[in-house]
């Protein structure tokens, strides 16, 4: 059983929950209780509510409990059914027609149709919706109402991974009528109305939201009337009220209290998965530091670093080892069959070889992105000096700085500020597609956020191959075959795959992780 | 005195309009993209540069600083680039919280500190004196991010344990929720307008009118309180009024242990999502607070020593 299997495994509760046919408390084997109130303490306000607007998990998941895509990820970690029910695909691959769930309503009590499925993904496409985050579903040129239960989409090109990619947020399923319901208005929802188990009750900026379970949802009701999500920006006060009980779950306790946590009999740790990769991304076209545009010192670079060490000093065991470019919870991800154990004294005899022994290497890192961000590249920092490196750093800044200067930043602006960088990336949508975005030229900063740079055309081409390959089968290979390249190359020092900690009291019970770093409290039952 | 104010109101203009020109310019000065933190991740460069068109952010710098001075003449301090509401609408939906707790902050430090400080300044040097002043130290000198740490440990994970309820850690719920937030700003005020006080009044009790009020046969109450004291207020209403300028601009580290939804917060989380309308919208804000309070402080001071005239 491959290790992507049994991940997913470990979330098929939700998803089977969220078909509406599980009792939905998460794999647990309790009996589902009635609960009054449900406290979430999470560590960021979203911006907004606007299912077409998100950029953030923690943020999309609260909408995810009220307004519902057309799929979502299934037990296997394939596209399952949600507000549709089956799909199919034209013989190009041009086209895709979805059959729709009968009988279900938004939570205004207006008809869910195929009509509001083509008004909620015309909106997203739209120019005029604020902050509308298309992506990668830019990719629809037309969206065509066949009937009330019926709905084509047609694409401008080949698109395999197009159902996968319906699972985000972002095509969330929306009320029509609601738009010009106040405060909402056609541009900009800022209370949500779609078809989810729980409807929008009030928010408090900056301090909570409150979520009341929707009467009339067409799938199994969850347990809580209400959830209501505390906004606590701080580790440490998320971990006081989950230990106060002041809360039922948090997200993201301070990663050095995990053990201590562990050990608490009044609270659980749930190690949560996620798709995010880690990694210290190298500038492979590095001008000031040409040593960085060799592959076998990169290789070096990823003998001299401990990531077991790593995950479990820095990361406290929030973090599996890498046995690929990616994620092994994605669709087209594989283990690319060798690795980079560590041995300081053969990335030494490599970088001597090389004529890198000593060179100086410049670090940055953002602070307070990731989970121990800044520690693990403080730790990184320790073995390429103890590989007999100059290492200066690391520094840092905050992440709009960052960004710009760094991940976004041309080749030349990168290349004044550091060789070497940390970057998280967690596919939106569980297809190696998304990964690949990170190894895949076209793609290189500023036009992108591929920010090493790494040029090979010969992975170009096999990412764009996989791209375009309806066959599953081969285009796992494809991608497989690109990922062995990567991997080889090594344009980053290949860290780890962060998890995402959670804890709940230990009078709570159901809630489940899904790897593209969310996690559901809809299910959640008093123990 | 309604010249006064009326000249005061005037001069208020020009420094708002410095103000909001010089927080336009820093703004921009910082580094980073506000459309690319909003496009995140996954956006292209078409992405940010559609986000950066709908934010106005392609137009030429010297026009963005005219449209912002038009609509601020108007009275519009633009949107929030990060949640799509009006400035307006997001400081006044947060400037609620930060105002109750800078008043119960400031009205208990207020007469906390003048109490320890009256107390401390009949007994100079004696072990009442240095156990008031060894308080105040204390209360100045305590990071409040590590006070408002060690309070929620005591009174809401240790007294959760003990079975004695707790006070709520974090977030503005009910009156219960100001308690530990309020405490810790306080202490830190009380310390100041403790010693503020102490010093003073020891100054004013050395003068000639109070050795003249004892010697006439006041009675030590009235000496210290409505001779000495009411004289000694000048300095301790302008260290007051300057606490209480701060704290509505929001005492940020104290709302973010708190998770308190106040201005302070909301302008780290617009610099930190370089949301330009909002951090030049809260900043003119505060800059209109102080002027206010200082204002108000003038004007207390003619009240409080009546050879003080406008």
């Amino acid at each position: 059983m491959s290790k992507r299997t049994i991940s997913l495994l470990l979330v098929g509760g939700l998803a089977l929950a969220a078909c509406g046919t599980n009792p939905g408390v998460g794999g647990t084997g309790t009996a589902a209780k009635h609960g009054d109130k449900l406290t979430v303490a999470v560590g960021i306000d979203p911006d907004t509510l606007d299912p077409a607007a998100q950029t953030t998990t923690t943020a999309q998941q609260i909408v995810d409990m009220m307004a519902e895509p057309l799929v979502t990820i299934g037990p296997d970690g394939n596209p399952a059914p949600l507000l549709a029910t089956t799909w199919t695909n034209s013989s190009d691959g041009l086209s895709y027609s979805f059959t729709l769930r009968s009988g279900v309503k938004f939570s205004d009590g207006t008809d869910f149709n195929a009509a509001a499925v083509k008004f909620s993904i015309d909106r997203l496409l739209s120019p005029t919706t604020f902050k509308a985050q298309k992506g990668v579903l830019g990719v629809i040129g037309q969206v065509v109402v066949v009937d009330p239960t019926h709905v084509k989409f047609s694409l401008s090109k080949q698109f395999p991974a197009f159902v996968a990619a319906m699972t985000q947020t972002v095509a969330a399923i929306i009320s029509p009528a609601s738009v010009n319901v106040a405060p909402n208005t056609p541009a900009q929802i800022q209370q949500p109305v779609g078809t989810g188990p729980y409807k929008f009750g009030e928010r408090q900026a900056g301090d909570h939201i409150t979520m009341v379970r929707n009467p009339n949802y067409w799938g199994t009701k969850p347990n809580y009337d209400t959830q209501v999500y505390k906004v606590v920006p701080e580790a440490t006060s998320r971990e006081a009220l989950v230990k106060s009980g002041q809360a039922d779950v948090i997200m993201l306790p301070p990663a050095n209290d995990l053990p201590a946590l562990g050990q608490d009999p009044s609270l659980k740790v749930i190690m949560s998965p996620s798709d995010r990769t880690v990694q210290m991304v190298i500038d492979t076209v590095d001008p000031v530091n040409t040593n960085l545009q060799k592959k076998e010192v990169r290789e070096a670079l990823n003998y001299a670093v401990d990531k077991d060490a790593i995950i479990k000093k820095v990361m406290f065991g929030a973090a599996v080892p890498l046995n690929g470019p990616m994620s092994s919870s994605l669709a087209g991800s594989c283990d690319v069959g060798s690795n980079y154990n560590y041995d300081v004294n053969k990335a030494k005899q490599m970088l001597s070889s090389n004529g890198a022994a000593g060179m100086k290497v410049r670090l940055i890192s953002p602070t307070g992105r990731y989970v121990q961000d800044f520690q693990v590249a403080q730790a990184v920092a320790g073995y390429l000096r103890d590989a007999g490196l100059q290492v200066e750093g690391p520094a840092t800044s905050d992440w709009p700085s960052y960004v710009a200067g760094i991940v976004l930043a041309s080749p030349e602006k990168q290349s004044q500020k550091a060789d070497i960088h940390l970057l998280g990336w967690a596919p939106a949508y569980l297809d190696a597609s998304q990964q690949f975005e990170q190894f895949y030229s076209p793609r290189a900063a500023p036009k992108g956020q591929e920010s090493s740079y790494y040029k090979n055309t010969q992975v170009d081409g096999l990412i764009e191959q996989g791209n375009s390959d309806p066959n599953p089968t081969t285009r796992n290979k494809t991608y497989c075959d690109a990922a062995k390249i990567v991997w080889s190359d090594a344009p980053w020092i290949f860290l780890f795959n962060q998890k995402l900690p959670l804890v709940t009291t230990s009078k709570v019970t159901g809630i489940v992780g899904i790897p593209n770093e969310k996690f559901s409290t809809v299910y959640a039952s008093p123990a | 005195m309604l010249t006064y104010l009326a000249r005061r109101i005037l001069l208020a203009v020009p420094t708002l309009l410095g103000v909001a020109s010089i927080v336009f310019l820093l703004v921009r000065l910082l580094p980073g993209d506000p459309a690319a933190v909003i496009a995140g991740p996954q956006a292209t460069d078409v992405d940010i540069e559609r986000i950066r068109h709908q934010l106005d952010l392609d137009q030429p710098l010297w026009l963005q600083y005219v449209n912002f001075l038009t609509r601020l003449v108007q009275g519009n301090l633009g949107i929030s680039t990060r949640s799509g509401h009006t400035v307006v609408e997001e400081i006044f939906t947060r400037a609620p919280y930060t105002i109750e707790l800078a008043l119960i902050a400031t009205v208990v430090a207020t007469a906390l500190g003048i109490a320890m400080g009256l107390l401390a300044s009949t007994r100079p040097n004696s072990k009442l004196d240095l156990g008031i002043s060894g308080l105040a130290v204390f209360g100045i000198s305590m990071p409040v991010y590590w006070l408002g740490l060690m309070l929620i440990i005591l009174f809401s994970i240790k007294f959760h344990e003990w079975n004695l309820g707790g006070l709520p850690a974090a977030g503005a719920g009910d009156w219960a929720g100001f308690i530990l937030p309020s405490t810790t700003l306080a202490l830190f005020s009380v310390g100041l307008v403790a010693r503020m006080t102490r010093s003073a009044m020891l100054e004013v009790l050395g003068q000639d009118y109070v050795r003249t009020a004892r010697a006439k046969g006041a009675n030590r109450r009235s000496v210290l309180i409505k001779h000495a004291l009411r004289n000694a207020l000048v300095p301790v209403i302008t260290a007051v009024s300057l606490q209480f300028g701060a704290l509505l601009g929001g005492a940020v580290l104290t709302e973010t242990v708190f998770s308190w939804p106040g201005v302070g917060r909301l302008l780290v989380d617009s610099i930190f999502a370089r949301d330009y309308p909002v951090v030049q919208g809260v900043v003119l804000i505060f800059a209109f607070a102080f002027i206010l309070v200082n204002l108000i402080t003038d004007l207390a001071y003619a009240y409080v020593d009546p050879r003080i005239r406008y």
